[in-house]
């Protein structure tokens, strides 16, 4: 008898424990954020590098007392592992929500895993703030609680062109047909098929397009097939281990690119890029990145968290550090607007967010804004080249240092 | 079709497929005489390749040089694992024929260990070794041109699977891993110390790694999930080449390179990976146990 009202305690105060938490109240302890970045497997350390920086960005905001608008909420930032994986990811988003009960999700790089991962988001209403993925279908799935302060893959393809014309045009020399090399997932593919479709209003011809496949251990073959198609100029998109053995052969190969090789970041903007490749296989190279590579120079208060990143990762800030800690800024914005724990009213808020200052503009855009799709329409990159082992901006031309003086076309190897 | 890109592209085949044939060679032996299929086998490469480039970052120690440290240290890693890790498996079974199953598993689940092992020790990041040396290349009219490091690589992969298939022909104690391969029981009864030989094998598997991740180093890249591509690759060669085969092995991994290469001057690369794939299953349907493989 009494075993039996034992039970029945425990079972009622087990199904009690949900409502318990379901009323969150206006006075809430913590905000939890889950982070779902690859940490482990291709793109581990970009993973690292934005869960660094939205580290950093959190520890920030608690020593300052938290959340105010919540009577000084902690944020807490729970963390899951893609592996670079969708449907791992599909899984930690779901353990993220289901299990540890995040408020808001940030993540996931690839733009593969990110896709599918979203859709579990948004099955479980929850808001998500996306970390540096920019293929197009993201943000072009009308789906409401899909974020992104970063680029579209479009705006990507776009500034590239755009720096292609704008040096063109200041210097009178041109480039006549472009080769297009790229990674064969969701990112490669998304990018390539933006420049094919913006090449129309460009005019150049396209002479090289190909995928490949990440992981890749050798890549004569198909340097040797762009050196015989001959482009004045090749874009690039690759991950960090794939792009290290580009380069790496590209320098041994002796490939000439009169125009430059051009690559849309991702393992170009990877600090351990740079650490593995010889600084002759990078000469010259422009990268287009979400990010303004000496944004320390410009902006000195970035200064501070540049320091930090460096204390843990070993090397300065950078895209990915950037936007890790700016997601989280803007998060915290639209709660303390929201002044709810509630994800409802957290999206609500996400939706009208407009930040002009402050410290989630470290990625240096001008203006956070969301429209309805979720994209924000003021993201823009820049694109720099390695000039003497430091790259510099070149474009846009009012983010340029002064003075400066780019190379264009850039040498033939013999001529090095 | 450019008859001097089409021998090129087979040029390069033949140097990339020698490299996954040498890869592929400690899994052949491996199999060939224990029939353990070793899962862990492209994470004992990822060790091969790390050993050299901490040598070298930390020592500035020529990864050439550093073969001395990388072989006998995979080949006692090798050792102990088999020994104290996988021999157990052994003794449970009584005629010492194993259940596939459960060895595989364990073999994959030391894969696991060790990778993991090796993300938190080093972190996720990318390495590669800067080596002037490493990115001279030899040039053979304009448009050839062959990497010396991938080059050193390929005779290396030559140079182990010859050193092999002699150590093992006349050697006694190769004597012994060939015949513990025919037949477990009859060596034993022969006073082979079956045991010790299979100790021996595993770590002649990874000691084999070491060398190959020595000359590996300088021009490929180093990170903890390295190992994969490299792994899945070496059971297609083990397969198509035949197990316990190591001319069968080479055979496999130039064949696999080759087709790829060649493949990839008229298709994508990705799709080349297919015309790959295509031979395996023919090979496996017309002749299971490999080209040059022995009959299990």
């Amino acid at each position: 008898m009494m075993k039996r009202v034992f039970l029945i305690a425990i079972i009622l105060g087990l199904l009690a424990v949900p409502f318990g938490m379901a009323q969150a109240g206006e006075k809430v302890d913590e905000i939890r954020i889950g982070v779902v970045v690859p940490l482990s497997g291709i793109g581990a350390t970009v993973g690292a590098q934005m869960k660094t920086g939205a580290t950093i960005a959190a520890d920030e905001i608690n020593n300052q007392g938290g959340i105010k608008a919540l009577g000084g909420a902690k944020l807490k930032l729970v963390i899951g592992d893609t592996q670079a994986k969708p449907d791992v990811a599909a899984s930690e988003a779901e353990r993220l929500i289901q299990r540890d009960n995040v408020q808001v999700i940030i993540g996931s790089y690839q733009s593969a895993v990110t896709i599918v991962a979203t859709e579990v988001a948004e099955r479980y209403k929850t808001p998500w703030v996306v970390l540096a993925s920019v293929a197009d279908r993201i943000t072009g799935r009308g789906f409401k609680y899909i974020f992104r302060p970063c680029n579209l893959a479009v705006y990507d393809a776009k500034e590239q062109l755009e720096a292609i014309k704008a040096l063109s045009q200041e210097t009178g020399k041109a480039p006549k047909t472009i080769g297009l090399f790229v990674e064969g997932t969701e990112w490669g593919k998304s990018h390539a098929q933006n420049v094919r479709t913006l090449l129309k209003n460009y005019g150049y011809d396209l002479v090289f397009d190909e995928a490949y496949t990440p992981g890749q251990a050798d890549f004569s073959a198909q340097i040797l097939k762009i050196r015989s198609k001959k482009p004045d100029l090749l874009i690039v998109a690759m991950f960090t281990p794939d792009h290290i053995l580009f380069n790496k052969q590209y320098m041994e190969n002796k490939l000439d690119l009169p125009f430059g090789l051009h690559s849309v970041g991702s393992g170009a903007e990877d600090p351990a890029f740079y650490a593995a490749t010889p600084p002759k296989a990078v000469e010259y190279m422009f990268v287009q990145e979400d990010f303004q590579i000496d944004i320390t120079d410009v902006q000195p208060w970035t200064q501070g968290v540049s320091k930090k990143a460096k204390e843990v990762l070993g090397y300065d800030l950078n895209a990915y550090v950037a936007q890790g800690y700016s997601n989280v800024y803007i998060i915290v914005d639209a709660l303390e607007r929201a002044a709810s724990a509630d994800k409802e009213k957290l999206r609500e808020a996400l939706a009208k967010t407009n930040i002009t200052s402050g410290p989630a503009l470290i990625t240096g855009y001008n203006k956070i804004a969301f429209d309805a799709t979720g994209q924000n329409v003021d993201s823009h990159g820049a694109i720099s080249q390695n000039l003497n082992g430091k790259r510099t901006t070149v474009w846009p031309a009012s983010n340029r240092p002064q003075g400066l003086k780019y190379v264009w076309p850039i040498p033939a190897w013999k001529d090095r | 079709m450019d008859p001097i890109i089409l021998g090129i592209a087979v040029v390069n085949g033949i140097l990339l497929g020698g490299l996954y044939g040498a890869v592929a060679l400690g899994l052949s032996l491996i199999f060939g005489v224990m029939r353990v299929i070793n899962f862990a086998h492209g994470t004992f490469l990822m060790i091969g390749l790390f050993i050299p480039f901490w040598t070298w970052q930390l020592f500035g120690l020529n990864p050439y040089v550093a073969v001395v440290i990388a072989a006998p240290a995979l080949f006692l890693l090798g050792y102990a694992i088999q020994s104290v890790i996988i021999a157990p498996l052994f003794e449970r079974e009584r005629a010492m024929v194993l259940e596939p199953l459960s060895v595989l598993l364990l073999t994959a689940g030391i894969g696991l260990i060790l990778d993991n092992l090796a993300l938190m020790a080093f972190g996720p990041s990318v390495r590669g070794v800067q080596m002037p040396f490493a990115s001279k290349t030899l040039w053979i009219g304009e448009m050839l041109n062959i990497n010396y490091a991938r080059l050193m690589a390929f005779l290396v992969s030559i140079a182990i699977a010859v050193g092999l298939t002699l150590f093992l022909s006349r050697s006694d104690l190769g004597r012994s891993i060939r015949s513990t391969a025919q037949n477990r029981d009859a060596a034993a009864l022969c006073g082979i110390n079956v045991r010790q030989v299979y100790n021996i094998t595993f770590g002649l598997g990874c000691a084999i790694l070491g060398v190959i991740g020595c000359f590996m180093v300088p021009f490929y890249y180093v990170s903890p999930t390295v190992g994969l591509s490299f792994g899945i690759r070496s059971f297609i060669t083990v397969v198509l080449g035949g197990i316990g085969s190591i001319p069968g092995s080479i055979l496999g991994g130039l064949i696999l390179g080759v087709v790829e290469s060649v493949a990839g001057q008229f298709v994508t690369a990705t799709s080349a990976s297919i015309f790959s794939f295509v031979i395996f299953i023919l090979v496996l349907l017309f002749r299971p146990t490999g080209l040059m493989g022995m009959k299990v």
